[in-house]
């Protein structure tokens, strides 16, 4: 052979730690962006990352990758598909669209603090693809609803929802610059890589890539599940880094950042994925419930790798097990009452075959969230819709800068979980939001929640317009009934029938 | 904010000036991304004054090198993702067909040993101070004011673990080639004690510590780089052609399309920062500094040459300083000091 196998030569470019002298190795590293806690650089060459690649194979992989997400897209544009979805589909994907790309472009920096200050050679190398592969999401997820921004003004929030105070969006910082960008390198490729891209992106990716391909929607499915293809290479990162911590004597700190990191990320999938998975998603394209996707992708997921890792299940395992049954469905039912404030037409997702679909997949359903929206479809069909509009504003959790959700019906659970600290009261939306604000209050207690911001004054004129405008919303991109209150000619039949 | 229906976009409102041009797919996916450099005094969605935040308020935020609009620049070879890929693919390509034929030919064993054991000492330790720039594009990355500053500094450290990968692939074709000669063993111990290599050592650890994101723009890419591309790439790429090196030669000179890539944007960036008063100074100020530790690098690694090493430093040299004087020509109409040293 003339040309030499990429382990020939692999280990050589990753053989690329020396000792300073100039400067000494803690200013070249310092702790708070390296996060090497104490544990020698000759330890962090031990980093053996499980998915290799190499410059010249990442290049060509990728441009090959790119050619055929681009060429999809251009195949399939002309059958102007959006025109043709279903509303709350397309509500999926600006849903989408919003959140998603500013928070991939922030995890490239999340990839350069590990690719500059990572003590591990291998993280450094790996994160610089990392960096390159969240570049490219960022590209991506731009190009593609760019061709849709003629259709309505709420497809320009997937350039601009990150940048405004829209509530959603302060959510999504909140938890993407806690694990992403916020954090020492090490810290970075746990949270991110391990706790988050693991499982979380599956979820969002391959899960959403289902019903997308499903719904009929090509060009959506072949995009993101190209772009987890990239996840699940970047997002192994962690794993050795995990390692390393928990043969060093640090397993409890490694184990309280992968906790953290689950549960900040469970809270954001909560109102994100799950409303899209369970209620804008038309029943025929679901191919699994929001819930069976988490059982499948989260939970068997983070089982087997934790305890394959040595840690162990977060202490909180049998609450989120709990909450799999009833967080998302609260929120939705929050999005959907609230819906002027976000970017996308939730779609309300409760006809008849709704119900019976979400009774089957979570049993009680209608004694509890069903009661609520018996009520919203009464008042819709005798045509009081302005009832079907708030008048306040949510309690906020200072963690997960959502609304505190809570069951309610037959299973009414409502409930705020207190903390004051250093003189300040804070509220929560469970006791786990609570714990991950009370190991390290430094990092949130000077943080305002939206309600905090009201409150403050920063809010004007203190009403809803006002709350509008400093979201960023004018009128043609406020949040409306995706399908216009078209579901509940059903229930209006259905009693025709009855009467 | 108006209550009245908002018009029909064609582009992004961010990008929704009212200029008829349509933007290119360079601009769509590249602008505007750093939603952190909106509040100046609340980086992330956090206390505001955690370690981070004040490393981005401190490094970025208040950098003296000051611009209204960062956001306003433009790569002025608009490189995105995909093309970055197939362009790279096909340098790659050429690269890798140069090592395939050269290994075919045997080119390695028609070497000349004093040559090859000069390469131990002074090529393949070069995979740490490619590394170096690898690690200083990651931190301008990661702390530039505009995400079209990012994007450079993303392809630029990619570009940078290619030229590592490179060298790690010629050292392990050396080991391979002439057992006994300490290549693939002993890298780091020239990289850290052999005198051609200390003065470029201390360069880029001093750098690599530059926390300010203009200073370390200013160092890496106005200083370290020209100076590691005309001594190391340039001077030893002419140096192996002249003992019948000629596979080091043409690599090198492939390395170089990165770096001409590089010196285009970094001109293009200081264009723009002297639009505004003060950052002449500043950047002066920084050339200042960094400057002389560069040339004495270059003079301590082409002191190592086997011949004509002090010539090499000169022309290396005259090559820096002609590249600081094309940022003093790209923004001539903008007046006044020599910003060479």
């Amino acid at each position: 052979m003339a040309l030499l196998k990429r382990e020939d030569w692999y280990d050589l470019a990753r053989t690329t730690s020396w000792t300073p002298s100039y400067v000494s190795e803690e200013v070249l590293f310092p702790e708070e962006m390296s996060g090497s806690r104490g544990i020698p650089m000759q330890v962090w060459e031990t980093y053996d990352e499980p998915y290799k690649t190499s410059y010249p194979e990442y290049v060509s992989i990728q441009r090959e990758k790119d050619a055929g997400t681009y060429s999809v897209k251009a195949a399939l544009e002309r059958a102007a598909f959006v025109d043709k979805a279903d509303p709350g589909w397309v509500s999926t994907m600006i849903a989408h669209y919003g959140a998603i790309p500013l928070g991939e472009y922030l995890a490239s920096i999340g990839e350069a603090r590990m690719a500059r200050f990572s003590k591990a050679p291998g993280n450094r190398n790996m994160a610089v693809f990392g960096m390159m592969d969240e570049n490219r999401h960022t590209q991506l997820q731009l190009f593609f609803p760019h061709a849709n921004i003629k259709r309505g003004r709420q497809w320009d929030w997937a350039h601009k929802a990150l940048r405004t105070n829209e509530w959603a969006a302060v959510a999504a910082r909140s938890l993407f610059d806690d694990i992403t960008t916020a954090r020492d390198a090490i810290s970075t490729a746990i949270m991110l890589t391990f706790a988050f891209e693991t499982g979380f992106t599956n979820m969002q990716f391959l899960g959403l890539a289902a019903d997308a391909a499903e719904t009929g929607d090509h060009t959506f499915a072949s995009l993101i599940s190209s772009i987890q293809t990239d996840e699940s290479r970047h997002s192994q990162q962690g794993g050795p880094a995990l390692k390393i911590l928990i043969e060093n004597g640090k397993q409890a700190e490694a184990q309280q950042l992968v906790d953290v990191a689950i549960w900040r990320s469970w809270k954001l999938f909560s109102v994100l994925t799950g409303p899209i998975m369970d209620y804008y998603t038309p029943v025929a394209g679901r191919k699994l419930s929001f819930k069976e996707f988490m059982l499948e992708w989260i939970v068997g997921q983070f089982e087997r790798q934790l305890l394959d890792m040595g840690l162990e299940k977060p202490w909180y395992w049998d609450i989120l097990m709990r909450d799999l049954d009833s967080t998302h469905h609260g929120m939705h039912l929050g999005v959907w009452f609230w819906r002027r404030t976000v970017w996308w037409n939730p779609a309300a997702g409760v006809t008849p075959e709704d119900r019976e679909w979400l009774e089957a997949k979570y049993p009680g359903w209608n004694k509890n969230w069903g009661r609520c929206w018996d009520v919203i479809t009464d008042n819709l069909l005798n045509g009081r819709e302005a009832l079907t509009h708030p008048e306040t504003l949510p309690l906020i959790c200072h963690m997960c800068n959502l609304p505190i959700a809570c069951t309610p019906g037959d299973g009414w659970d409502g409930q705020d979980w207190p903390l004051e600290h250093a003189g300040r009261l804070y509220h929560f939306g469970s006791e786990v939001d609570r714990w991950c604000f009370e190991i390290n209050p430094d990092q949130y207690k000077g943080h305002q929640t939206i309600v905090d911001r009201f409150l403050a004054g920063l809010i004007l004129p203190p009403n809803l317009k006002g709350a509008l405008k400093y979201m960023g919303l004018a009128p043609s991109e406020q949040g409306q009934d995706a399908h216009g209150y078209a579901w509940i000619e059903k229930f209006r039949a259905a009693k025709a029938a009855a009467a | 904010m108006t209550d009245s229906p908002l018009p029909t976009l064609k582009t992004w409102s961010y990008l929704s000036t009212g200029a008829r041009r349509r933007p290119s797919e360079y601009e769509v996916v590249s602008t505007g991304l750093h939603y952190h450099t909106l509040d100046q005094n609340r980086p992330w969605e956090l206390d505001p004054n955690i370690p981070m935040a004040q490393w981005y308020k401190r490094y970025r935020n208040q950098s003296p090198l000051r611009h209204p609009d960062w956001d306003a620049f433009r790569d002025p070879d608009e490189m995105i993702y995909r093309t970055y890929n197939l362009v790279q693919d096909g340098q790659e390509n050429y690269v890798y067909g140069l090592f395939d034929q050269f290994n075919e030919r045997g080119h390695d064993q028609l070497l000349d040993l004093e040559w090859v054991r000069f390469l131990a000492d002074a090529y393949t330790p070069s995979r740490y101070l490619f590394h170096a720039l690898q690690l200083g594009s990651a931190y301008v990355h990661q702390m530039a004011p505009a995400s079209t500053i990012t994007n450079c500094a993303t392809y630029a450290t990619a570009d940078h673990l290619r030229w590592v990968t490179h060298t790690a692939y010629r050292t392990r074709e050396l080991a391979n080639a002439f057992p006994g000669l300490g290549f693939a063993e002993c890298e780091r111990e020239r990289w850290e004690t052999d005198p051609r290599w200390q003065g470029f050592r201390e360069l880029v650890e001093q750098a690599l510590v530059a926390w300010d994101w203009a200073e370390a723009f200013t160092a890496f890419f106005l200083i370290v780089k020209p100076a590691v591309e005309e001594a190391v790439l340039n001077q030893l790429g002419e140096l192996a052609r002249a003992h019948g090196d000629t596979l080091l030669g043409l690599l090198t000179q492939a390395q170089t399309r990165d770096a001409e890539r590089h010196r285009r944007w970094g001109v293009a960036l200081v264009t723009m920062a002297l639009e505004q008063p003060g950052n002449r100074e500043v950047l002066t100020g920084w050339l200042g500094k960094w400057v002389p530790l560069a040339e004495a690098a270059v003079e301590e690694f082409c002191a190592g040459f086997p011949s004509d090493g002090r010539a090499a430093a000169q022309r290396a040299k005259h090559a820096m300083a002609s590249f600081r004087g094309s940022l003093l020509l790209a923004a001539s109409h903008l007046t006044q000091p020599n910003l060479d040293q």
